[in-house]
């Protein structure tokens, strides 16, 4: 083997989460709009795995409705990753999601590589009340090390979803996206799910003052600035007018 | 702001327009698109985030200063302004250069060291003459550069954060490539950050492995702030640090780094161990200018020669015997050309510079001399003058002789080498 021969230089791990609710009242246009979507920006995520010298990118999808799964038992790369359509039907069992999102998100679990991660990324869609007991699993999830670190974000999907516990589940209010039509939906899946690709996998500026054990969150803090002038930049009529 | 389509058109400041071709990609600052002006295609860098007047016309004096040298992609033309958005034109990367992520993920490699040499030449000399300009990069990453993996050429992007010393726009850059006191938030980036970028770019392009990712970052789950703050910023360590093994690289992770530190001469990896050592690290003026690596590399490149197995290898100047680093062969000490501080290895194919011999110049990419080896017996090597100048050689027996343009000097123990203007040579065992 030449000296010029080389192996990848180690790269850690951003693991992105998508927490898709499944219950009856997405059935439709709503499970059919976030199918595309998804399938759609995989391509994307897959690219900037590829060209980024700093992290891969890893895919975890936990579908809600009555119960909770993963479409895989463990984070799939990127360019591995195969989307199958998730099906709507049954409860919101959001308690059920966040316990066991909080299961997983342990270095013994999905968080294992062996060179490390950078903090992942977190994607929620729901368009609807709870129908179990989830303040108690929020609340744990919220004290678990890898959440708090977390590039969070929660897409409401029409009027009747409870935006109040999706921010609370994001810890704030620019994270938390209302969409009321199917290509509002599409287009927020796809820029929320390559931002928080883009920012969570690379390096971070760090930074906010010299003191060097600030408990700072730079990317989530970055994260929520280019949301927000989305969220300016692309005011749909039709979405106000119309829609779920 | 929506995005533009194909056929768009879009005003110049200096008047006149583009026409958008097509999207070519997409990072966290804007967008870039192919563009067609007066039937030759360009490159446009879109904003898609709102720009200050201050960050316009920062970007306009740089266009009317011009390119420090021609390895930068430089911004040639402004847009006009879009309600609180613009974009700037510049060249079109040509396909064969590869982005420097490529060869860190080893999907691109050179072709040779004198390739790789050649690349760290070029990117420590375009950054001397962008500080010699005045200015400062203030966001060196791997995102930057891209690479022609048979020549070592290098291109060099995004040079829309680059100010005049003294004034920063606000960039706050990649801590991975950040010198310690940007990290930490006491300075803001200036020439002697950029500096330390340089080090740790120049590290990773020979090493192929980041120079402070050792055993200590392996062993953490989770890469937040505080952990990049404390290994970029508060207390990073070299993995090479003679001193200090704490962040030693691991084997199996960093297998780059341990495979190639051991075949490089001790003098460049003086060079990192200075620069990723305490004055390094705490003292930004006593960073390796970039004359320094120049000079550095210059040296690599001359004692840089191609085994008979077809491999480049190194010549180690302090030793009586050289093996090649790919098939061990024993090379011996061959004869070298000595001028000034250079030491030329007079071996078939090695080549003298203008900076090597010609009075005054810094020159280092004009070939003025090469060995050559005679077709017919192998064993005679010659030094083939292909400059402008004539040469005066002085043989052993004190026979003098003029050695015009294609002219050969033999290489010969003893010979002397008056190239003009005061600059002298000989060739020595």
């Amino acid at each position: 083997m030449s000296i010029l021969d080389s192996v990848s230089i180690p790269r850690r791990t951003m693991v992105l989460f998508f927490l898709v609710d499944t219950s009856g009242s997405m059935d439709g246009d709503k499970i059919g709009a976030v199918n595309e979507a998804i399938r759609e920006v995989l391509p994307e995520i897959k690219a900037i795995s590829a060209e980024n010298a700093d992290a891969l990118i890893k895919i975890a999808v936990l579908d809600f409705s009555s119960g909770a799964r993963w479409l895989y038992n463990t984070p799939i790369e990127a360019d591995q990753f195969v989307w199958n359509n998730l099906e709507a039907g049954g409860l919101t069992d959001l308690g059920v999601a966040f316990n066991m999102l909080n299961d997983k998100l342990s270095r013994t679990q999905f968080m294992a590589d062996a060179v490390g991660s950078y903090a992942p990324a977190i994607f929620m869609m729901s368009d609807g009340e709870p129908t179990d007991e989830y303040k108690k699993g929020l609340a744990e999830l919220r004290r678990n090390k890898w959440f708090k670190v977390a590039i969070k974000v929660a897409v409401a999907i029409g009027s009747d979803a409870n935006t109040e516990i999706l921010k609370e589940f994001t810890g704030n209010d620019e994270c938390v996206l209302t969409v009321r039509t199917p290509a509002s939906l599409k287009k927020m899946i796809r820029f929320a799910s390559v931002t928080a690709s883009q920012i969570g996998s690379k390096s971070s500026g760090v930074g906010l003052g010299d003191d060097s054990d600030a408990d700072t969150n730079q990317k989530a803090a970055d994260f929520a600035g280019q949301i927000k002038t989305f969220q300016q930049d692309s005011i749909d009529v039709d979405d106000v007018q119309n829609g779920w | 702001m929506k995005e533009f389509k194909q056929n768009d058109k879009i005003a110049l400041k200096v008047g006149g327009s583009i026409t958008v071709k097509r999207k070519l990609g997409e990072g966290g600052q804007g967008i870039v698109y192919l563009v067609e002006m007066n039937g030759k295609q360009y490159a446009l860098k879109w904003y898609t985030h709102d720009c200050t007047k201050e960050f316009y016309d920062n970007l306009d004096n740089n266009i009317k200063n011009g390119a420090p040298t021609d390895s930068f992609l430089w911004p040639q033309f402004l847009t006009e302004w879009h309600e609180k958005r613009f974009g700037y034109i510049m060249a079109l990367r040509p396909d064969e250069f590869k982005e420097f992520s490529h060869f860190l993920l080893a999907k691109a490699r050179f072709g040779s060291l004198s390739a790789m040499i050649h690349a760290a030449l070029q990117i420590s000399n375009a950054f001397r003459a962008l500080h010699r300009k005045g200015y400062s990069y203030q966001d060196l990453n791997d995102g930057n550069f891209f690479i022609h993996p048979i020549t070592g050429e290098v291109l060099i992007c995004d040079n829309d954060n680059v100010a005049p010393y003294g004034k920063n726009l606000g960039i706050a850059g990649k801590c991975r490539y950040m010198a310690p006191e940007v990290v930490l938030r006491k300075s803001l980036p200036n020439a002697d950050t950029d500096r330390f970028s340089l080090g740790v770019l120049l590290f990773m392009l020979l090493f192929n492995n980041h120079p402070l990712e050792g055993k200590l970052i392996a062993s953490v789950p989770c890469l937040t702030d505080q952990m990049e703050r404390r290994f970029y910023g508060s207390s990073p360590v070299f993995i090479f640090d003679p001193k200090n093994d704490t962040n030693h690289p691991v084997m199996g992770v960093h297998t780059n780094a341990i495979r190639r530190w051991p075949i490089f001469p001790q003098y460049i990896k003086d060079a990192f161990i200075h620069i990723f050592g305490a004055e390094g690290i705490h003292e930004p003026n006593k960073r390796n200018p970039e004359n320094e690596w120049i000079k550095l590399f210059m040296r690599l490149r001359d004692e840089t020669v191609k085994c008979s197995c077809g491999n480049e290898t190194f010549i180690n100047m302090e030793v009586s015997e050289s093996n090649c680093i790919n098939c061990g062969k024993q090379l011996g000490k061959p004869m070298t050309l000595n001028v000034g501080r250079s030491r030329i290895v007079m071996f078939p194919g090695k080549k003298a510079y203008a900076i090597h011999t010609k009075a005054g110049s810094e020159d280092f990419l004009k070939i003025t001399g090469e060995v050559i080896q005679n077709k017919n017996k192998p064993a005679l090597w010659g030094m083939r003058n292909i400059s402008a100048d004539t040469w005066m050689c002085t043989m052993p027996d004190g026979k003098q002789k003029t050695i015009s343009n294609n002219d050969v000097v033999p290489v010969l123990n003893g010979i002397s080498i008056v190239f003009g203007g005061g600059v002298k040579g000989e060739i020595t065992e």
